[in-house]
């Protein structure tokens, strides 16, 4: 059982006092990184939900306090534990009850020395300020404000509600300056501020609580390290810097100061009553500002956002120097105790460490990316995932129009190979979108679609890549490309020979080419061009899903509702599955057996499975399949299926399905029973494959909709699999046999039942037909009735049409 | 450009093979991902970074430190699947014992002095329970992986240890000079001792189950196999020779099972690779050679560094006498690794990418106007894209009719009538289980018999009985088997097949006869397909017949003249030669013939003569 892909980049990563390692949140557990080579030392594995905080206790300047290892970290199971993460080693948890967004502890940062905080622990204080969403709540209503600031003392080990200071409709992340005085929340277009009472002082010591407004939105706000300036970020790219907030309201010497506030209170930029002595604005950023950060002189302010490009500006003179390029949106910018170090999340997934004064990228933490997003017209109809089933690498569709190659099986990103020559520059407008990805069963041709967009209903282009693998360097070069592989239709699938050079691109225009590499037949493997060796089509439909057969020979094209069956050699057309009740979407044939697996989804669900050796269903289902896949040489298929929501939501079966909202069925054969059945998370979007790396072991891999995968055993027993599940959750729990499938799928049988019946009851009324010659023998041949009766009822109906026109 | 001789080259694969440590002398130690194939991290003055003892501190830089021999180990946690630290264990020219934590790139500890003189062999088991290394002294110490902590210490032999190594499963150890000694690993008791070495040996090695031992020594063109099961003193069982000296050894199998699997690099860097059942045949087995292209002008302008196998690891065993294996060649400034099929028997040779070398600006040009070709990108635009080599698909007989009929289907005719006819029998018999159980696959290969022979055009009886009587009878029983498996699956539509499968078995009856018992089921079959649709005749006729008669009113109501034409050949063929058993074959199968064929005027004529 492999697990991966998990996201790096949902909550800011951390680095440890001596700047040697990078933690970071990587879903329920903690990843410690080292800094020096970006691989993985270990892990923090505990936390039963999303782990959002991570806080490392700063360590005091002297070199023995360096290498003290400890972290907070809360989570969204509602509990904060305390870890020594050299070790790795808990050594607290706190259960909070309610699902913790974001956590501050401001005396860790204002009294950083290690033996003062375990006095005060002793003591009973240590007072940390979280952001947790009320769930009482939230069963009530919607409207009622879920997002909860609150108060707690960590140095308990079970806490009470604790005082709530703020309240909001989400739970909204708090951020704490670097000398712990003060920690706030943005709230729209808000900044509420509260300061820390000083002195650690009583339980009861009330914060206080100063605004700061704006016009817009703001994304990101931050503390200046020693001096009272917040900069905050906003929606349309302003950078807003307030100098001298809250002498009024958060003065520490009271009177006195308060005087002097009044002074400056004509100052420029500074909105209504906020109170601050003056507000400047920058703007550069043509989106919205996602990240501030200041150096830790305070002498820099750093921004970054949608755009993908980190700027350093100078605080007092405002001048500009930028790091571009990065390629994605940026995320978090993390400073190391180490001045020279420094690093850069990005929204795809990338971790980038940085040489600080000079801004190069040092070393790259590169995780799985995440999923282009495409037009919604692509949607469904895109194979933005295929499979090097031998190897175990997997290549994804990414945003900035490349192909990630993804080691599965160690959970490593190998290389990238641009897919269209053109720069992605993170906040454009897509023009250009990856369609499909499809490989060759052993992984030597990758096959890519792109469509750019056409602008005003002009200018659209379809293009059909073929690359070759080069061995050496482990990418993939370009060898053939194909304009308007099929005139101005898209391209709705592609799928390989499973032995030779041969591909097939279907197309919604009503056609198929077969293309061959040329290479086949001339050794010379330098110039291996591909052409197109034959087209084929049927009844000018679209043609929307099309598959090999295990050996190669005969390939199937779906069209609309019934499967065709080519020899994909000579181009002929052998005969002609039946037909489904919805067009097909997904074809597959089931390893070396003669079932053709079809499954459709719009209007009405379907999975078929057809004989293709009597060219009839053996049984269907009525579900929203998203993948299917079969082995190779076997004749197990699986299938990746969305749970019905109304089912799902079944009283009964919640505690089942938990947030699952898919399941992968594994079938044998003809059997209509599942051997076994998983249910998943996220499985829209998601894809699944058989992988075969060793002989004598078949595994099954899980990529689902935001590119986390598993990779397990189909045919483990159980104990080992329930063990692995209760670690995460991304797969759940197994059932295998029939308690499983009844207790899930108890109906599923009726539906089929059910289905047959309409398929008679369609077809037996001919004799009511206008034109009943027309009707009778179309639809599956299992629905025909005995042949003796079929001939005299058939040439009856043409005679008293006949005699009625005679008379 | 300096000669980098082999055997100065340390390497070590990691345990799952995705990575590879080099040090080629210099006191750095390069690791590459053998995946991406990039340096993934470079070490180099780890040794002295957190050295704080002043005597130490003289000499500093990654020069100072010349490591000896590299062993990677995966440290595993009690709990499967969680992360196992990657340690590489190093043993120094000046006696040191260190270990390298990979992954954080720091180094985990380091036993000063351990062997004075320098230390020249670390080995551990499969599980990695303890680290063993052997040095100049003639000692071996025995180290706990984690911690670092020397656990004991004894004296294996009074010359240097020049190479050590565990059995896999922990249990023997064996230590190197000239002399090979093996130990139990508990009690450290001597067991066996080897002689015949004359020199120190450079390197030894296990097979999987521990009971044998390969080992070589230096200067020496063969390596010597060992029994570690045998008798006290004895002398090696058989011999490996080579064209050069080894200076690695690898195997994999069990004896007495899989059969033995020998890889060895020699100091040129060719990969040799034995296997045999066992070793007695081991002895005799010629090596296959893995060696590296070695044509190339301009690499032969550069002294020394020619392009070399200079790693290589046994995976795992395909079949007996192949075996996978990872090998990393190439140079060492740029490897390349790939995973290969290595079948005993046939030697490989690989290309040698020439990769990360500095050419002279000639050959660049040279090169990159190369490069150009290999980039090559064909373009086909659009109407490239059309011109395909099989434009039109073609359709199995039966589609194209009903193509046909698709497009005249307001017409409503007798002819539709009978399309519509056939296709629905067919489909009939094939759902009552009567045409199953083959699948294409089988009817491709079926059709590639007689691909010589056109079935589609239509031959007149005479030439048709004189192409048939022209095969030999064995081919054409093959022939009669496959026309009767294309009727079976509708490759071919029946009336061309019928005339041919009537006339071999009219003209080579005899033969099949003679087959019969061999091939009852083919007949069996012929004779289930005909009787089948034998026995809707009747009905159909009837129909027929009287749907030729009323459309013969309509017709007159109409005042149109159809004209009728007699075409009744087949009727007359049947009433010559026929044998018992054909002859009802016969009957069925003209009549089927006719049913399915286009034009139905030509049924209802010999319907009316009946």
């Amino acid at each position: 059982m492999i697990r991966g892909g998990r996201s790096y980049v949902t909550s800011p990563p951390s680095f440890s006092n001596d700047a040697k390692k990078l933690l970071v949140c990587t879903g329920n557990t903690v990843s410690v990184f080292s800094a020096a080579t970006g691989l993985q030392i270990t892990s923090l594995e505990g936390h039963t939900a999303p782990v959002t905080t991570l806080i490392v206790v700063p360590a005091a300047s002297s070199p023995a306090q360096k290498i003290l290892c400890y972290c907070w970290t809360a989570s969204l199971d509602g509990t904060v534990r305390h870890w020594d993460f050299s070790g790795p080693e808990l050594l607290k948890t706190i259960d909070a009850q309610l699902p913790i967004y974001s956590m501050v502890i401001p005396s860790l940062l204002s009294e950083p020395q290690v033996q003062i905080d375990k006095r005060r622990e002793l003591s009973g204080k240590l007072v940390a300020y979280v952001s947790v969403e009320d769930t009482s709540v939230v069963k009530e209503g919607t409207k009622e404000l879920r997002g909860h600031i609150r108060r707690f003392n960590l140095a308990k080990p079970r806490i009470p509600r604790g005082d709530t200071l703020k309240e909001t409709e989400e739970p909204e992340s708090i951020v704490i300056s670097p000398s712990g005085e003060f920690f706030g929340i943005r709230h729209k277009c808000k900044i509420h501020i509260w300061d820390v009472p000083s002195g650690g002082g009583s339980r009861h010591a009330v914060s206080r609580k100063m605004t700061l407004h704006h016009s817009k939105f703001i994304n990101a706000f931050a503390f200046h390290p020693t001096e009272r300036i917040i900069a905050a970020g906003d929606v349309t790219g302003r950078v807003l810097i307030w100098r001298g907030f809250g002498n009024r309201k958060l003065a520490l010497g009271n009177q006195k100061k308060k005087v002097r506030a009044m002074v400056d209170l004509d100052n420029a930029g500074v909105r209504g009553e906020d109170d601050a002595e003056s507000c400047t604005t920058w703007h550069w950023h043509s989106a919205e500002v996602n990240v501030l950060n200041f150096s830790s002189d305070g002498a820099y302010l750093y921004t970054g956002g949608r755009e993908g490009v980190l700027v350093v500006w100078q605080l007092d003179t405002g001048k500009k120097k930028f790091l571009p390029r990065i390629g994605s949106p940026l995320l978090y910018f993390m400073w190391s105790p180490d001045p020279t170090l420094s690093s850069v999340v990005c929204a795809d997934n990338q971790i980038h460490l940085l040489k600080m004064p000079s801004m190069e990228i040092l070393r790259t933490i590169s995780g799985i990316k995440p999923p282009p997003s495409l037009p919604r017209m692509y949607e469904g109809l895109a194979s933005t995932v295929a499979f090097d089933r031998s190897s175990g690498i997997a290549a994804l569709c990414t945003e900035n129009y490349c192909v990630q190659l993804y080691n599965l099986l160690n959970d490593r990103g190998i290389s990238e190979i641009q897919v269209c020559e053109r720069n992605h520059q993170p906040g454009d407008e897509i023009t250009v979108v990856v369609t499909a990805v499809a490989l060759s069963l052993d992984g030597s041709v990758m096959s890519t679609t792109e469509v750019k967009l056409p602008e005003d209903g002009i200018g659209g282009l379809v293009s059909l890549k073929f690359w070759v693998s080069e061995p050496h360097s482990k990418t993939f070069t370009l060898s053939t490309i194909v304009y308007e592989p099929h005139r101005d239709a898209g391209v709705s699938a592609i799928a390989f020979h499973p032995t030779r050079s041969m591909a097939v691109s279907t197309s919604f225009g009503g056609d198929f080419k077969i293309w061959v590499c040329n290479s086949d037949k001339n050794q010379a493997d330098k110039d291996s061009s591909w052409t197109c060796h034959a087209v084929g089509s049927y009844k000018k439909k679209p043609m929307t899903a099309a598959a090999f057969s295990g050996d190669g020979t005969v390939l199937a094209v779906a069209v609309e509702n019934v499967i065709t069956l080519w020899n994909p050699d000579k181009n002929i057309l052998l005969s002609v599955l039946g037909a489904t009740l919805t067009p097909i979407t997904k074809l597959c044939f089931a390893g070396t057996s003669e079932f053709l697996v079809a499954a459709s989804h719009f209007p009405r669900p379907e999975l078929s499975v057809w004989n293709a050796s009597n060219l009839s269903l053996s049984w269907s289902y009525g579900l929203r399949i998203e993948a299917v896949t079969s082995a190779v040489d076997s004749s197990s298929f699986a299938v990746l299926a969305l749970i019905p929501k109304s089912f799902r939501t079944d009283e009964s079966k919640e505690n089942i399905f938990r947030s699952r909202d898919g399941a992968i069925l594994l079938f044998n054969g003809s059997d209509p029973k599942p051997v076994s059945i998983w249910t998943v998370m996220k499985a829209k979007g998601g894809s699944i494959s058989f992988l075969e790396g060793d002989k004598s072991q078949l595994r099954l891999a899980y990529v689902n909709g935001s590119h986390e995968y598993v990779v397990f055993d189909p045919n483990s027993d159980e104990s080992h699999e329930r063990s692995a599940v209760d670690y995460d959750g991304l797969a759940g729990q197994e059932e295998t046999g029939d308690a499983g499938y009844t207790s899930l799928y108890g109906q599923l049988p009726d539906y089929d039942k059910k289905r047959m019946e309409d398929a008679e009851s369609l077809a037996t009324p001919f004799v009511s037909s206008e034109r009943p010659w027309e009707t009778i023998f179309s639809g599956s041949t299992l629905n025909f009735p005995p042949l003796q009766k079929l001939c005299a009822e058939f040439f009856e109906s043409l005679m008293e049409k006949r005699t009625a026109v005679v008379e | 450009m300096n000669l980098v001789n082999i055997r100065d080259v340390l390497t070590s694969f990691s345990p799952a093979l995705d990575y590879l440590a080099i040090s080629t002398g210099d006191g750095r130690i390069k690791i590459w991902d053998t995946v991406k194939g990039q340096v993934q991290t470079e070490f180099a003055d780890i040794a002295s970074t957190e050295e704080t003892n002043i005597y130490t501190k003289v000499a500093k830089g990654h020069l100072s430190v010349d490591y000896t021999c590299m062993k990677w180990l995966s440290l595993e946690r009690k709990k499967k699947r969680k992360l196992g630290t990657s340690v590489l264990v190093l043993g120094t020219g000046g006696g040191d014992v260190l270990a390298l934590d990979v992954a954080s790139g720091q180094l985990k500890w380091r036993i000063s002095d351990c062997h004075p003189g320098g230390v020249n062999a670390v080995s551990s088991s499969a599980r990695a329970s303890c680290i063993y290394s052997g040095g100049a002294d003639g000692m071996v110490c025995q180290i706990d992986p984690h911690s670092g902590n020397l656990i004991r210490k004894f004296k294996a032999s009074t010359k240097a240890v020049s190479s050590l190594c565990v059995s896999p499963d922990g249990k023997i150890l064996v230590t190197a000079s000239a002399q090979l000694k093996t130990f139990n690993c508990s009690d450290l008791k001597k067991i066996q001792k080897f002689t015949g070495h004359p020199g120190g040996v450079r390197c030894v090695a296990f097979t999987e189950d521990g009971k044998y031992v390969f080992s070589s020594a230096a200067g020496e063109r063969y390596i010597a196999v060992w029994k570690s099961d045998g008798a006290k003193k004895q002398s090696a069982s058989c011999v490996l020779a080579l064209e050069h000296p080894p200076v690695f050894v690898d195997s994999w199998g069990e004896t007495n099972e899989k059969g033995l699997y020998v890889l060895a690099i020699s100091e040129i860097g060719v990969c040799y690779f034995w296997y045999a059942s066992n070793v007695e045949e081991l002895c005799n087995a010629k090596p296959t050679k893995v060696a590296l292209a070695t044509e190339d002008s301009p690499l032969k302008h550069h002294k020394g560094s020619l392009p070399i196998i200079f790693a290589a690891k046994l995976q795992g065993i395909l079949k007996p006498g192949s075996a996978h294996a990872f090998i990393a060649s190439g140079l060492l400034v740029k490897p390349s690794f790939q995973k290969m099929v290595l079948q005993f028997g046939t030697d490989l040779v690989l290309n040698a990418s020439k990769d990360g070398i500095l050419l002279s600006i000639a050959q660049v040009s040279k090169s990159s106007k190369g490069q150009g070709v290999q980039n090559r990108v064909i373009t086909l635009d659009r109407a490239h894209a059309e011109d395909a080599l099989l434009p039109i698909a073609r359709v199995a007989d039966l589609h194209e009719k009903l193509h046909s009929s698709d497009k005249d289907t307001d017409m409503v005719d007798q002819s539709q009538a009978d399309h519509e006819e056939t296709f629905s029998m067919e489909d009939k018999l094939r759902s009552l289980g009567i045409l199953g159980g083959t699948d294409e696959q089988k009817n491709l290969t079926y059709a590639s018999i007689i691909d010589g022979t056109d079935l589609e055009a239509y031959l007149p009886p005479k030439k048709l009985k004189s192409a048939v009587l022209s095969m030999e009878p064995s081919f054409a029983f093959k022939t009669l088997e496959a026309l009767v498996a294309m009727w079976q699956t509708r490759a071919c539509g029946g009336r061309h097949l019928l005339p041919w499968i009537y006339s071999i078995m009219v003209n080579h009856s005899h033969y099949i006869m003679s087959q019969e018992p061999k091939n009852q089921q083919l007949l069996n079959t012929l004779l289930k397909i005909t009787k089948s649709r034998g026995t809707a005749l009747q009905q159909l006729l009837q129909i027929s017949g009287r749907l030729q008669l009323v459309t013969a009113q309509i017709n007159k109501a109409a005042g149109n003249q159809t004209q009728t034409t007699a075409h009744d050949h087949e009727i007359d063929e049947s009433e010559d030669e026929e044998e018992d058993v054909e002859e009802h074959f016969y009957g069925e199968n003209d009549n089927e013939s006719d049913l399915s064929s286009d034009d139905g005027k030509d049924k209802d004529d010999s319907l009316m003569e009946m």
